[in-house]
């Protein structure tokens, strides 16, 4: 995707001034509610008309003030996943998925119902009303929906925000999964960082109606660091051998040792920065049942702290420190140092 | 049996026109309601305005006014009508016409109450899908509006046998062609001997009225349950 | 404030009161309709030649008056179209039978456009719409029906007639050109037709004659200036009138 955006809107007291332009396959819109994230979803899927301004995509303009041009939605090839499914009700659910498709131009088909269904492993709802569908069900169907509709730049508007936290990481990976398998880049809006950092890869920060920045969504992260004094690390495991009340994962230079009390889990888990304790010299009896012997690869400081980037064995784990502890430590780049962890703070998110 | 040809005529009559008025008004209602709904534009108040006069305005008034458009000397009548040959005061046709004008309001509001409760969201999706203005109005809107479109055609349908003072203006009293229960009762009010008649005449709008309106409740019930 | 509301209080009340009893000297006629001008002119003749009285004259179908009458309607002299409204109230105890008489006659006619070629009853099957006074409570309308079915056009005029409350409405419909012509009374067509004219008359073998009976109710009998304005009516310059307007007198 090639996304050129100038617009200004003005609705009541609000006033939206966007200027951005962003290249890539899945990028994210980042701020706090009300900063004007829906409001340019909707300027660029042409549901809106911009009081002044220019919006391209891919070399073609799809609406320009100076020449009078506005194309309308259906035109647009962009698709839309919204915070609610907005299924529609006198339709079954195959009639909702086909909807797109059936307007759209057949040289643009690309994906069809029955790869889609597949993809997102909802063959068994196909002849349901809608009405009767989980949330889950029915944000599945909605994605799909948009995405059968075979658009060159699908939208997401908060589409997990109205969806159950164990439901989240589902639906995201289903997200990820089929945006990547059909090829369709995308514009992921979220207030969420953990979300935005799953999804996307570039982000562009939106707070009172305008662009305050374009980043990646790692120095995203390591910015809202700053604010919120908080980094997560996120830390994919799988196949787990159980040892004792424990459970170990490849990962890595080693293995990292979790406790959880729901049994053996493979997935995404968070690792709070603040849950890795360094050392300058290997302890020689600690209660953490991790410890990591890892080469510091990079120190960044943000709102008055410093995180250590590590590396272990080719993974990056990020911890924070203050900046006493730094010079007391002696922490450089090329440094090692050990990286206590305890086993139960890890979090599966999905 | 009391009645007589022309009263079982009568009743058929009344039928029959508030059929006809309801049906014709569905699509201009319906186009009314969108419009008024869907689309910002300078004038809508004076649309509603208008459209909602009927309302308030005496049927008699109402009739007066059509008379006037529409006879040998009014606007419409002398440039358009005459060219073409077509007349319409005291015909059957404008009985329908009377009937549909008066009860145009009853019927848009309905769609409009339908309307409004339609999520917009499904509108946006609809067109981000590819569906342009015309195409969500058939596939999406039209479908949903279903239960407005109902309770306005109902209600149309019950004004419209009452329908007596814009009926009589423009359509006069013709038995057989124009006279209407509404109608056919008014003679008989005037007449001395007519009171037997009046009466019977009376019972049966009532039980039309009544047999309409409880239609009317259990398909309401029925829609509430098919949620 | 209080004054103020006490004050329109009191003109209400006024207003009220002084709607409601029928003032000494006043005489409630109910009339034909076609009797319109020779009523107004009747009752305004001798309402200037006897001070202290006033009339209210309510005109419209014959019919309609003696449901009016029978419904409690004040009416001291009753003026119909035909007998059998009169024979209707004098069945009800309503008129004073001792005063009662027939003062008019009048022919009927069928008036339309000018350049319409009709001529007689068979033609008038050809038009598109005719008007008539219902049958069922104006005396013309009864008239044109029993024309109709002894000249035996009745079938072929069904779905034709345009029914009018009166015979003045009638007129109307045909003048305003709704209607390609419509059966009303000569007196009606000499004195208010403006674009139609009468075509022909219609013969009267085919309808009983046009009587206009009238009479002093049982209320009218108790008015000493109601027995006046029947006297009244019997005179020769009342009979004056009557003929200006078209109307034959005995």
């Amino acid at each position: 995707m090639d996304l050129t955006v100038h617009v200004k809107k003005k609705l009541g007291t609000f006033f939206l001034d966007a200027d951005f332009t962003v290249q890539g396959n899945s990028v994210g819109i980042f701020g706090p509610s009300g900063g004007g994230k829906s409001t340019l979803i909707s300027l660029v899927a042409g549901l809106r008309h911009p009081d002044q301004g220019f919006i391209s995509l891919d070399g073609e303009t799809l609406f320009d003030s100076t020449r009078g041009l506005h194309m309308p939605p259906e035109h647009r090839r962009i698709g839309i996943v919204f915070q609610r499914p907005h299924l529609f009700p006198h339709l079954s659910v195959k009639s909702n998925l086909l909807f797109g498709y059936r307007r759209c131009d057949p040289r643009y088909r690309r994906i069809t119902l029955d790869t889609l269904v597949q993809v997102m492993q909802i063959e068994h709802l196909l002849h349901r009303g809608v009405r009767h569908l989980s949330g889950g069900e029915k944000q599945r169907v909605a994605i799909g929906r948009a995405v059968l509709s075979n658009p060159r730049l699908l939208l997401m508007d908060e589409p997990l925000s109205a969806v159950d936290d164990s439901l989240k990481f589902q639906i995201i990976s289903y997200l990820k999964k089929t945006c990547e398998a059909f090829d369709i880049p995308y514009l992921f809006i979220s207030h969420a960082l953990v979300e935005m950092r799953v999804m996307t890869d570039r982000v562009i920060t939106l707070a009172d109606g305008r662009v305050t920045g374009q980043v990646t969504a790692e120095g995203l992260a390591r910015a809202e660091m700053g604010h919120a004094a908080r980094y997560v690390n996120l830390i994919r495991l799988s196949s787990p051998r159980h040892i004792n009340s424990l459970y170990a994962y490849r990962w890595g230079g080693g293995e990292l040792l979790l406790s959880t009390d729901t049994g053996p889990e493979e997935g995404l888990f968070q690792l709070p920065s603040t849950d890795i304790i360094l050392f300058k010299r290997h302890p020689e009896a600690i209660s953490a049942r991790n410890l990591l012997k890892c080469r510091v690869s990079e120190l960044f400081e943000t709102g008055g702290r410093v995180g250590v980037v590590l590396n272990y064995g080719g993974e990056q784990l990020v911890a924070v420190v203050v900046g006493e502890s730094v010079r007391e430590l002696d922490i450089a780049e090329g440094v090692e140092i050990y990286a206590a962890i305890k086993a139960t703070a890890f979090r599966l998110l999905g | 049996m009391i009645l007589g040809h022309s009263d079982y005529l009568a009743i058929l009559l009344s039928l029959k026109v508030a059929s006809v008025a309801t049906i014709l008004s569905l699509p201009f209602g319906f186009a009314v309601a969108y419009l008024m709904t869907y689309r910002r534009f300078r004038g809508i108040v004076v649309l509603d305005v208008i459209v909602n006069l009927p309302l308030t305005l005496p049927p008699v008034v109402i009739g007066y006014l059509l008379l006037l458009l529409l006879g040998q000397h009014g606007w419409v009548g002398r440039y358009v009508l005459q060219p073409l040959g077509i007349k319409l005061i005291f015909t059957w046709k404008a009985a329908v016409i009377a009937t549909a004008v008066v009860g145009f309001p009853l019927m848009v509001r309905s769609i409009r109450t339908g309307m409004e409760t339609i999520d917009q969201r499904l509108v946006q999706a609809s067109r981000t899908l590819g569906a342009g203005w015309f195409d969500t109005i058939v596939t999406v809107i039209a479908p949903l509006s279903i239960r407005g479109l109902i309770a306005g055609s109902i209600l149309m349908f019950a004004r419209g046998l009452g329908e007596f003072g814009a009926t009589i203006v423009v359509a006069g009293n013709i038995p057989g062609i124009t006279q209407t229960i509404p109608l056919a009762i008014y003679e008989y009010v005037s007449s001395p001997r007519g009171d037997a008649i009046a009466i019977a005449l009376c019972l049966i709008s009532i039980c039309i009225s009544v047999a309409v309106l409880v239609f009317y409740e259990w398909l309401g019930r029925r829609m509430v349950r098919a949620d | 404030m209080k004054y103020a509301l006490r004050a329109i209080c009191f003109a209400f009340l006024i207003t009220m009161l002084s709607a409601l009893p029928a003032r000494a000297g006043e005489i409630n006629v109910s009339a034909a309709a076609s009797l319109r001008e020779a009523v107004t002119e009747l009752t305004g003749t001798f309402a200037k030649n006897t001070p202290g009285t006033t009339f209210k004259n309510n005109l419209a179908a014959s019919g309609s008056l003696a449901k009016q009458i029978v419904n409690g309607a004040p009416a001291d002299i009753f003026f119909s179209a035909n007998p059998e409204w009169m024979e209707y109230l004098k069945g009800k105890k309503l008129m004073d039978e001792t005063n009662i008489t027939t003062l008019a006659y009048n022919v009927l006619v069928f008036v339309g456009k000018p350049e319409l070629k009709v001529k007689t009853m068979r033609d008038v099957v050809t038009l598109e719409k005719i008007a008539i006074g219902s049958p069922k409570s104006v005396p013309a309308g009864q008239y044109a029906a029993d024309a109709f079915r002894k000249a035996g056009i009745e079938k072929q005029l069904e779905n034709k007639l345009v029914m009018a409350r009166d015979v003045r409405e009638c007129l109307m419909y045909a003048d305003r050109g709704d209607v390609s012509g419509a059966f009303v009374y000569k007196t009606d067509a000499e004195q208010m037709a403006r674009n139609v004219k009468i075509l022909f008359i219609v013969p009267q073998e085919l309808y009983p004659r046009v009587t206009y009976p009238v009479g002093l109710t049982a209320a009218g009998s108790r008015k000493a200036e109601a027995g006046a304005f029947y006297r009244f009516l019997q005179s020769s310059d009342a009979k004056k009138i009557l003929v200006k307007y078209g109307f034959i007198v005995k």
